[in-house]
This record gives C-alpha cells, structure tokens and sequence, in this order.
C-alpha cells in the first residue's frame, strides 16, 4: 500500500514539474508578443489558463491547509508564499481579462467585438509587469524544490541513463 | 466530480476577481487609467501588425532583435531568484557550520 502511495507521490510529482515548466516556459514566450505575434501572444495566454487550473488542481491540498491554517500557527515563509500566490492569481484574473478585452486575435476570431476602453491597455501592461515580479518572486520562494526535483527526476535518471551505457560499452 | 467542483471553485473565484475588476473599469468611465493618456481616437486604433501598432515605433527601434524581451524577462526573473536565493543558502550554510563548530 505504503508502495503503491508512494509511486503516486512520485508520478504527482513529476506531472506537477511538467506543468510547471510548461506555464513558465509558455509565460515567457507569451510575455513578449513583438517576439512572438499577437496571434500566439493571445493563444498561448489562453491556452496557459487551462495550465493555471491544472497546477492549482495539482496543489489544491496544500491550498486547503494552509487557508484552514492560515489564522493559527504556520511559519512566516508559508504564510508569504501563501499571500503570495493569492496575489499571482488575483494579478493573473486581472491580466487575463483585459487581455481579452483588448483581444485582436482570439475574440474576433470568434465573431465577439467588445467595446474599446484604452483603460483596459493600461491594466494589461501593469498586470502583466507585476505578473513578472511575482512570477520571480514565486519561482525563488520555490528553487529549492525546482533543484530536488530536477536532480531527482531529470539529472538523475540522465546521468543513470549515461552511466549505464557506458558500462555497456566497457563491458563490451 | 471531486475535480470538477474543485475546476468550478477555482473558474468561480477566477470570474468573481473578473467580474470586479471590470465593475472597476466600467464604473470609473474613463479612457484610462489615472496618469494614462489615451493614445489613439476612440474607434481609430490602428492594427497592431508584426508585433506593434502600426506607426508607434520608428523604423529600427526594436535594434535589440526579436529575443531582447524574451532575454529581458528571464533576466527578471534570475535576478529575483538569485537576490533570494543566494542569502538564504548563505545563512543556511553558516547555521550548520555554527552547529558543527
């Protein structure tokens, strides 16, 4: 039994470092649509709406703890990175909307004129710029498990993987 | 169906911050931001085409290549990392090496 849950830990947590990665790589090429295009600017945020939901999915324990928690005793980097996230979605909603209400490629694609409101542009560039901020801010409050799990999936199997192959090659 | 409410909490919550946000907006019935100055007619926006409004940006602005923001955004985000990251391993290390001393 103890096995089985421990697999699964392990699987969770493999899926939790894919989607990551995903939502931080596609945030990165999405962040800069002169690089990319309005259209995959547009796409790819959207489509990152999807992963944003797959990774609050993934950490939904965490989340109901720690909001049970929050009142009584959890420590101060928990407590920051608890505020934090919060942030990062209330910034994301934000940011999102007015990208939608702004949208030149993924409404009118689909027929949908919204009113214009250049308050709208203002609000995207602002939430965007501290999306960026809190994004750096979430990915150091979380490096140490970004390392463990790399060199426990990624390096490790790698360098198993590179090990292994050699021995093979001396062996032969 | 344990997802699936935890998806509609989430897509709630998602359109609550939504729904505020543009009552926001709607409500101060401006055309922009305080300190935002309007940059084009209403209705007069030019199309933004190959990754800028037409007629926004003089010929050659973007010198720095299509990769500078991409470049600039990881900078960003390194920066914050190391600023963070750095001390607090550097504590860490001195509050073993006080233990083991």
């Amino acid at each position: 039994m103890s096995e089985l849950q421990s697999s699964s830990s392990k699987n969770l947590t493999r899926v939790k470092l894919a989607v990551d990665l995903t939502i931080f790589f596609a945030f990165l090429i999405a962040m800069d649509p002169r690089s990319s295009g309005i259209a995959v600017h547009e796409w790819l945020a959207t489509a990152a709406l999807a992963a944003l939901i797959v990774h609050l999915l993934l950490s939904w324990d965490w989340i109901v703890q720690i909001s049970r928690r929050f009142m009584g005793r959890v420590n101060l980097q928990t407590r920051i990175n608890y505020i934090l996230n919060w942030l990062l979605f209330i910034d994301g909603s934000v940011m999102m909307l007015s990208g939608f209400m702004i949208s030149e490629a993924v409404f009118p694609s689909l027929g949908i004129e919204l009113p214009r409101n250049f308050a709208w542009r203002s609000l995207h560039d602002m939430t965007a710029n501290l999306f960026l901020l809190l994004l750096g801010l979430h990915t150091a409050l979380h490096w140490g498990w970004v390392v463990d799990t790399f060199k426990r999936y990624v390096f490790k199997p790698l360098g198993g993987l590179i090990f292994s192959r050699k021995r093979k090659d001396v062996a032969a | 169906m344990k997802t699936l409410a935890r998806i509609f909490i989430i897509v709630a919550v998602m359109a609550l911050v939504m729904g505020v946000t543009y009552a926001a907006v709607s409500a101060s019935g401006s055309s922009g931001l305080p300190g935002a100055e309007p940059r084009f007619e209403e209705g007069g926006r030019p199309p933004f085409r190959e990754g800028r409004f037409e007629g926004e940006r003089p010929e050659g602005f973007e010198g720095g290549g299509w990769m500078f923001g991409l470049i600039k955004n990881v900078g960003v985000i390194t920066v914050l990392v190391t600023l963070i990251v750095l001390p607090k391993n550097v504590r860490r290390k001195r509050k073993r090496a006080a233990v083991a001393g």
